[in-house]
């Protein structure tokens, strides 16, 4: 074979493996948030229309109380939407639902809530975990956070309004403590109703975790309005 | 091994412009659509739990 050939088949061999990486890149920095934002867009969808028909089985005559209760104490279902999350500090559009269960798939639509975890509002931790990079940054600004932040989650009947009670900490990806019911190192000695973000540390690297640790400070019906922290 | 494909795709150089197009955008989807999804989770980026599910 002449060396011509052999020079020309290893350049083309480089050319390709080079624009299968640029490829690559564009996939996982651009298309995963393209699909991520389309996959949240459609849960907070489905919520919202399951909702609607709820509250419309509540106004409506005769059975109107029962999907009302069976909303509150159904059980999560493994993958599908139960809530939806606001951040003001992440800004002020910022909303990504809260699927239940934290498998890969799920996370690639929205936040993961730790299946052996409190439920949204209960005593207990409420746990969520979302990714940092990728798949649509949802928490990408989660070293900005600090104590007085809310976090304000509703699940259809309810506004539950935490509050940040300190600066994100950094620990291990094995400190399954900081999802204890009372979490470790996070301050809190009592029982009480708290909630628990995780994400990865560093931005792109996966040798840590950051979490942040709340409190839940307010409750109102979704009748009320809005509460007071995503007001403007 | 492109010169390869050229002169293995029918037509003239028109057409062979136009069939190679295809296949490079085919290669493209096949790409976005199974081979990144199955090789995206290989990357660190989605270790954010602290239970290692």
């Amino acid at each position: 074979m002449p060396v011509r050939v052999i020079v020309r088949t290893f350049s083309e061999l480089c050319i390709t493996v080079g624009t299968l990486i640029v490829l690559f890149v564009v996939y996982v920095l651009f298309w995963t948030g393209v699909r991520a934002d389309r996959a949240m867009d459609r849960q907070i969808d489905r919520l919202q229309d399951r909702w609607a028909e709820q509250s419309l089985g509540a106004d409506g005559k005769g059975d109107g109380d029962a999907p009302l209760l069976a909303r509150n104490d159904a059980p999560y279902k493994d993958g599908d939407p139960f809530a939806v999350m606001y951040v003001p500090r992440f800004g002020f559009t910022w909303n990504k639902p809260v699927l239940q269960g934290t498998a890969t798939g799920t996370l690639k639509k929205g936040l993961g809530h730790y299946a052996r975890t409190a439920r949204l509002g209960q005593k207990g931790n409420f746990a969520v975990a979302g990714h940092r990079r990728t798949h649509g940054d949802p928490f990408k600004d989660f070293p900005e956070l600090r104590p007085g932040d809310a976090v304000v989650l509703t699940d259809g009947t309810t506004w539950f309004t935490y509050r940040i009670d300190r600066e994100p900490y950094r620990t291990l990806p094995g400190d399954t403590g900081v999802i204890d019911p009372v979490p470790r190192k996070s301050g809190y000695r009592e029982p009480g109703r708290y909630l628990t973000l995780t994400t990865c540390e560093p931005e792109w690297g996966h040798s840590h975790r950051l979490i942040a640790w709340a409190r839940l400070d307010a409750t109102q019906p979704v009748e009320a309005g809005k509460p007071g922290a995503l007001r403007r | 091994m492109y010169g390869w494909i050229w002169r293995h795709l029918p037509g003239n150089a028109w057409v062979k412009a136009l069939l190679s197009l295809v296949l490079a955008l085919a290669v493209v989807y096949v790409l976005f659509q199974y081979v990144f999804p199955w090789a995206e989770p290989l990357l660190p980026f989605n270790d954010v739990t602290v239970d290692g599910q």
